[in-house]
């Protein structure tokens, strides 16, 4: 309790620092394996932004949000996971790519293994940099992790 | 606006973000279920006016609980104002007179006044804001804009520092706008019309729905200091 009104202080007695700087911005990219030995190569990008979104589409999003709320609560997960990397906040992101699997009815139970990783974008002289600051270790794809 | 009617107000809307936000979290894993189903039925009796105070505290406990099932706000700003206005209003609620009450609702007005200030002047001494470039690195690779399409806005640099310059000088000179209350209400209509823009580009629905229920305590602020 004492920790959660330590993390109570700062929305009462606020910094409103929006936007200050703009950090590099972490993507998450995730990968199924068949075997811990399987040294596959296709990672693919949790919850890539659509190419474009109708008026409707953006029009009911402002009431009814929630994926890309929970995209915008993974995008702090990975930012704490360089700051202040935890077991709790790898397993937090580990949950939800497995949600998201399950949800879009993925083949997941074919699958053994996944692994994660954090690719933070930032701006270079002639373009963007990618940077893979962080890859997990391989976890079993326990659906039991998921409820 | 007096006081008991500012915080009734604050309190409804206050009650309707969160039961927005809740609802979010009805298809989430059931662990979050467990916290934000409790969670609709406190907004709803928020909103009602039902035991105010008690529910007031109930969803500041649940609040804690909630910060602590995420390790910290789940949604950064959105959650911090929505959680400094509600224990506003559970010390309100709890205060023996009324001088206190206005003490803590000044402080959630000041804090709304502070929450455009502070973002200007972060921005006006940045010269990556002054020039056009943070706002182009937010359209060209950060995480916020909702889809690929609007990544075209980094290609009109002109555009971008307009825009940089209106938002920076908007929000450095908010606290002026309580001089009468015609100018806040413009003031507000602006502030407003600038989240539903970062609720539409960036997807940042919450934000917007919250700060509207803090705006309330402002509009008391203002009447309380200049009585007009």
């Amino acid at each position: 309790m004492l920790h959660s009104l330590q993390l109570l202080l700062p929305a009462l007695i606020p910094s409103w620092r929006f936007f200050d700087v703009i950090s590099p911005s972490p993507r998450i990219e995730f990968i199924l394996l068949k075997s811990v030995q399987d040294a596959g190569d296709q990672w693919h990008q949790l919850r890539p932004n659509p190419a474009r979104l109708s008026f409707t589409t953006m029009l009911h999003r402002l009431l009814w949000n929630p994926d890309w709320n929970e995209s915008l609560f993974l995008v702090s997960c990975a930012e704490r996971m360089i700051e202040n990397p935890t077991k709790d906040t790898e397993q937090e992101i580990l949950d939800r790519i497995k949600f998201d699997l399950k949800k879009n009815g993925s083949q997941v139970r074919k699958i053994n293994y996944l692994q994660f990783r954090l690719v933070f974008i930032s701006r270079d002289r002639d373009g963007l940099r990618k940077e893979i600051l962080f890859t997990s270790a391989i976890h079993p794809c326990a659906e039991d992790a998921v409820s | 606006m007096n006081l008991e009617f500012a915080v009734r107000l604050t309190e409804i809307m206050l009650g309707f973000a969160f039961l927005q936000q809740s609802l979010e979290h009805i298809a989430s894993p059931r662990k979050e279920q467990i916290l934000f189903f409790p969670r609709v039925v406190l907004s709803f009796l928020l909103i009602i006016g039902f035991q105010t105070p008690w529910v007031c505290l109930a969803l500041v406990i649940l609040g804690l609980f909630i910060l602590h099932r995420f390790q910290g706000p789940y949604n950064g700003g959105s959650d911090r104002m929505g959680l400094l206005i509600l224990c506003c209003l559970c010390l309100i609620s709890f205060m023996p007179n009324l001088q206190w009450q206005e003490y803590i609702f000044g402080y959630l007005a000041l804090q709304v006044m502070l929450s455009y200030f502070i973002s200007g002047w972060v921005k006006i001494v940045n010269p990556e804001w002054r020039n056009g470039r943070a706002l182009k690195d937010v359209f060209l690779f950060s995480a916020y804009p909702v889809a690929e399409s609007f990544r075209k806005f980094a290609d009109y640099p002109r555009l971008l520092g307009l825009a940089s310059w209106g938002v920076i000088l908007f929000e450095l000179a908010f606290p002026l706008t309580l001089l009468t209350q015609q100018t806040l209400m413009v003031g507000l209509g602006i502030a407003a019309a600038f989240h539903l823009a970062n609720a539409w580009l960036f997807g940042l629905n919450r934000f917007f729905w919250i700060w509207l229920a803090s705006y309330p305590s402002i509009l008391w602020l203002q009447t309380r200091i200049f009585g007009q």
